[in-house]
């Protein structure tokens, strides 16, 4: 079995490199034959293709999408600086 | 003296499958702010599509626009031209200079652009070594030499740095200690601590965090939109009453 470190190395790399992702933000933990992706992206088209491109860059592996996305709320309290 | 309402975001990364979406969300600013400041990654993969819809988005607000370009938006290579038609739409973009904004009788100097990384004091790149590794540093080093001229040289009441990249570790915190060099640089606050400023805003780091300060003590908040989570912050300058 590859080393999880390097299936992570490269599922990070495709997400960020890949066309259809380019997305930097996504953090990539390997246990074993599970690949968990986290973090925040603005719609759910986004977080379906980065679920498509890490499965591509792992494989045989299995890719859960915990991926939430971010509700941008109208604005809220002033700062007074 | 008038009170300054300024409205900031960053990283909101629009593409055709957001079209229409973040307009909605800033419609009615007028009420709430006299400006808007865009802190860069305004599109994705930095195509002149996504640059068309980022114009679409930001143009014809009835409160002026200024905004910097963030990594994301040069990743095409077309960087040029999304500054040129976000111009031709009416937006103020700032590639490492500065601009005022008049706002009822005050002066608002605005000075910026994308900014680039490096890491900070004590644990940061230097202009040592390889070629690769002197121009990395090289390039954030003539960037904060531009921005403090720019700075220098804005005859504003107020003056407010606009960047991508972190000028401080302080709104990193959240993102991976190992990818700081990646997120900003410390000449970039630098820069803003030896002329002076009120405000640095910037984006960049969405796992980060929104309130910092520099070592000069001009405080410093990343609007990045996963950070802030709504479509835009308020910062009231001068006043108690926005």
């Amino acid at each position: 079995m590859e080393t999880p470190h390097y299936v992570a190395a490269r599922v990070q790399r495709a997400l960020a490199e890949d066309e259809r992702t380019t997305e930097l933000g996504i953090r990539v933990d390997v246990r074993g034959e599970q690949v968990y992706l986290r973090g925040q992206v603005s719609c759910d088209e986004r977080r379906h293709q980065i679920e498509n491109v890490a499965r591509e860059a792992a494989p045989g592996l299995h890719v859960h999408n915990e991926i939430s996305l971010v509700e941008v709320r109208e604005p809220g309290e002033e700062e007074h600086l | 003296m008038t009170e300054l309402r300024i409205a900031a975001v960053a990283d909101i990364h629009l593409g055709e499958d957001l079209r229409g979406h973040y307009r909605k969300k800033i419609e009615g600013i007028e009420r709430r702010a006299d400006v808007l400041l865009v802190g860069g990654d305004l599109t994705r993969h930095g195509t002149i599509a996504e640059g068309r819809v980022v114009a679409e988005e930001l143009s014809g607000l009835p409160i002026p626009v200024v905004a910097v370009l963030g990594n994301h938006d040069y990743h095409s290579d077309h960087n040029q031209e999304i500054i040129d038609l976000l111009r031709d739409a009416g937006i103020t973009v700032l590639d490492d200079e500065g601009t005022v904004v008049p706002v009822d009788g005050v002066r608002l100097g605005v000075a910026g652009g994308k900014g680039f990384g490096g890491g900070f004091a004590g644990k940061c790149a230097s202009e040592f070594g390889e070629p690769e590794t002197k121009a990395f540093v090289r390039h954030t080093k003539d960037i904060a030499e531009r921005w403090r001229r720019a700075l220098k040289e804005l005859d504003a009441d107020h003056k407010i740095v606009l960047s991508h990249y972190s000028p401080v570790k302080d709104t990193l915190m959240g993102e991976p200690p190992e990818i700081y060099p990646f997120l900003g640089s410390y000449m970039l606050a630098e820069a803003a601590d030896a002329e002076g400023a009120d405000l640095f805003i910037h984006g960049h780091a969405h796992a980060g965090t929104e309130k910092g300060v520099t070592p000069g003590g001009i405080r410093v908040r990343n609007v990045a939109l996963p950070v802030i989570k709504h479509a835009y912050t308020v910062y009231c300058l001068n006043g108690d009453d926005c």
